[in-house]
C-alpha cells in the first residue's frame, strides 16, 4: 500500500473512532461527543456561531494590521540596518521567551473586556514572531541584485521599487502567514479568558455548562479558520514564488503543504 | 560596546516605566511606577503562598517537559530513521505541529478537570510535536558518509551512536528542548489562567480581575525574568556544546 493510502486510512479510522467510541459508550459523550452530533450542533446553531465568528474575525482583522504592519516595519528596520541588528536582534530573541499570555490581564485592566483588549493582546502576540521572521528574511535579499542594479545606473528609488520590494515579497508573505496564524490564536485565547462575545467566549461558556458538543463545534470552527488561513496564504506564497523565482531553479520546500 | 548599549536600553526602559506615571503622562493606577512594582515584588516574594504558587507552576512545567522530551525524542528518532514510517506520518506530524494548541485547552478541562495533571497533560500536548520535529530533524542531520567512515574504521554501534550521532544531533535536540521549555511555560500558565485554583497563572488572572495592578505587574515582571533566565541558561548550554563540537 502506498504511504498516501495508509495515511488516508489512518485519518478515516480517526473519524470513525470519533463517531464510534462515544456511541458505543466506551468514552463518555462529555469527553468526546460523536462527530455527527458535533456537526449537527454546528449546523443547528449556525446563526449563533456565525455571529460569534463575525466578532472574532473583525478583531482578527484589526489586530492583523497592527501586528503584521508593525512587525514588518520594525523587522525590516532592525534586520536591514547593521547597527540596530547587532544591538537589538539578540534582545528581541531573548524577549521572545517571555510568556506573553500573562500580559492579557494587563490589557483587560487597561482597555476593558471589549474588543479593544483582544486587539491589543493579539497585536502584541503576533508582533514579535513576525518581526523576527522579517528581520531574518530581509537579509536573504541577494546583495548581487543590488550591486547589479547599481552598476547599471539604477536610482535609489528604482532600486527600492524594482529590486528590494520584489525581492522582499516572499518575506512579507511568510510574515503575514505567521503573524496571521498567531493573531487568530491570540484573539481566540483572549476571548476564552475574559470576554463577552466571540467564538472563544462561546467555547468557554459552553465549557462551563459542560455542553461538550458545542465546545467541540467551536474548537473545530477555530481550527478550520486557522487551517483555511494557512492554506490560502501558502497558495498565495506559491504563486508569488513561481513568479519571483522565474529563471531560478525551483526550490523544493515551496511545495511542502500540510495535507 | 554592544553589551553597554543593551544595558542602556534596559536602563532606559526602566527609567521610562518609572517616569511616565510619576510625571503624570500615565495614570499611576493603571501603570504603577517601576520602583513601586519592584517593592511589591519584594513583598510578594517574602510570602510563602506566592512561593508555593511559583513552585506549583515550576513543577507542572518540569513534569510536562520531562514527559514530552523522552516521548517526543523516541517518536522523532523513529520517524528520522525509518523511511517508510516517515513517508506515512510526516505530513500528519507536520499538520499536528502547525495547528494552534491553545484552543484545545477546554477539551482538557472536560476530560481531566482543573487539577495538576490537566496542566501537565496540556503542557505535554503543547510541546510534544516541537520535540518530535526537532528529534527527527536531528537524526536527518547525521551525515551518512560519517557513519560509513566510522563503520569502515571498525567502530562499534555504541561508538557510532556516541561519537557520530550524538555530536551531530545535540545542537538541534537542545534547540528543540529550549523551544519546548518556552512553549511549555506559556501552556502551563495559560492553563492556570483559564481554570485553576493554584499556580502563578491563577494569581496573575485573579490580580487582573481584582484590579490589583501593582501585584499584577510584579507578577508579570517575575515571570518574564524567570522565562528569560531559563531561555538564556539553555542557550548557554547550546553554545557550550557547539564549542565542544568544533
Amino acid at each position: 500500500m502506498s504511504p498516501g493510502r495508509i495515511r488516508a486510512l489512518i485519518i478515516l479510522a480517526v473519524l470513525v473512532l470519533w463517531e464510534a467510541l462515544p456511541r458505543s459508550g466506551l468514552v463518555p459523550v462529555l469527553f468526546l461527543p460523536p462527530l455527527s452530533l458535533t456537526l449537527a450542533v454546528l449546523a443547528a446553531d449556525w446563526p449563533t456561531f456565525a455571529a460569534a465568528l463575525g466578532v472574532t474575525l473583525s478583531e482578527v482583522a484589526v489586530a492583523l494590521v497592527f501586528a503584521v504592519g508593525g512587525g514588518l516595519l520594525t523587522g525590516a528596520l532592525v534586520g536591514g540596518l547593521a547597527g540596530p541588528r547587532r544591538l537589538l536582534l539578540p534582545v528581541f530573541s531573548s524577549l521572545y521567551a517571555v510568556p506573553l499570555v500573562v500580559l492579557y490581564p494587563v490589557m483587560t485592566a487597561w482597555f476593558g473586556i471589549g474588543a479593544e483588549s483582544k486587539i491589543a493582546f493579539a497585536s502584541v502576540y503576533g508582533f514579535f514572531p513576525t518581526m523576527l521572521a522579517t528581520a531574518a528574511g530581509i537579509r536573504t535579499i541577494d546583495p548581487q541584485l543590488l550591486l547589479t542594479a547599481r552598476s547599471m545606473g539604477a536610482t535609489p528609488a528604482q532600486r527600492l521599487l524594482l529590486v528590494i520590494l520584489p525581492a522582499a515579497i516572499p518575506t512579507v508573505l511568510s510574515g503575514l502567514r505567521l503573524g496571521g496564524a498567531l493573531v487568530i490564536v491570540g484573539v481566540v485565547v483572549a476571548e476564552m479568558l475574559i470576554a463577552s462575545a466571540g467564538i472563544g467566549y462561546l467555547v468557554t461558556f459552553a465549557r462551563t455548562v459542560l455542553d461538550s458538543p458545542r465546545v467541540f463545534a467551536g474548537v473545530l470552527l477555530v481550527l478550520l479558520i486557522a487551517i483555511g488561513f494557512d492554506l490560502a496564504m501558502r497558495w498565495v506564497e506559491r504563486r508569488c514564488a513561481l513568479w519571483s523565482t522565474a529563471g531560478r531553479p525551483q526550490s523544493a520546500p515551496a511545495a511542502a503543504v500540510p495535507t | 560596546m554592544l553589551v553597554l548599549g543593551r544595558l542602556a536600553l534596559l536602563a532606559g526602559f526602566c527609567a521610562l516605566w518609572e517616569a511616565l506615571p510619576r510625571v503624570g503622562l500615565a495614570d499611576p493606577e493603571l501603570l504603577p511606577p517601576f520602583s513601586t512594582v519592584l517593592a511589591t515584588l519584594g513583598e510578594l516574594l517574602a510570602r510563602p503562598a506566592l512561593l508555593a504558587d511559583l513552585g506549583t507552576t515550576t513543577l507542572e512545567l518540569l513534569v510536562a517537559v520531562a514527559l514530552a522530551l523522552p516521548l517526543g525524542t523516541l517518536l522523532g528518532l523513529a520517524l528520522g530513521e525509518n523511511e517508510r514510517l516517515a513517508r506515512i506520518f510526516d505530513p500528519l506530524v507536520f499538520f499536528l505541529f502547525s495547528i494552534p494548541k491553545s484552543i484545545f485547552l477546554p477539551l482538557f478541562i472536560l476530560t481531566m478537570g482543573i487539577g495538576f495533571w490537566q496542566k501537565v497533560a496540556f503542557g505535554v500536548f503543547s510541546t510534544l510535536f516541537i520535540v518530535l520535529m526537532s528529534a527527527a530533524a536531528a537524526v536527518r542531520s547525521v551525515r551518512p558518509d560519517h557513519v560509513f567512515t566510522a563503520r569502515a574504521f571498525g567502530a562499534s554501534r555504541a561508538q557510532i551512536a556516541w561519537r557520530v550521532y550524538l555530536p551531530s544531533m545535540l545542537p538541534i535536540l537542545l534547540e528543540g528542548f529550549r523551544l519546548a521549555v518556552i512553549f511549555g511555560f506559556t501552556a502551563v500558565l495559560l492553563a492556570e489562567m483559564y481554570a485553576s485554583r493554584t499556580g502563578m497563572g491563577h494569581q496573575i488572572a485573579s490580580w487582573g480581575e481584582n484590579f490589583m495592578l501593582q501585584r499584577l505587574f510584579a507578577g508579570v515582571l517575575l515571570l518574564s525574568v524567570v522565562a528569560i533566565a531559563m531561555n538564556e541558561a539553555i542557550r548557554g548550554i547550546e553554545a557550550r556544546c557547539s564549542h565542544w563540537r568544533s
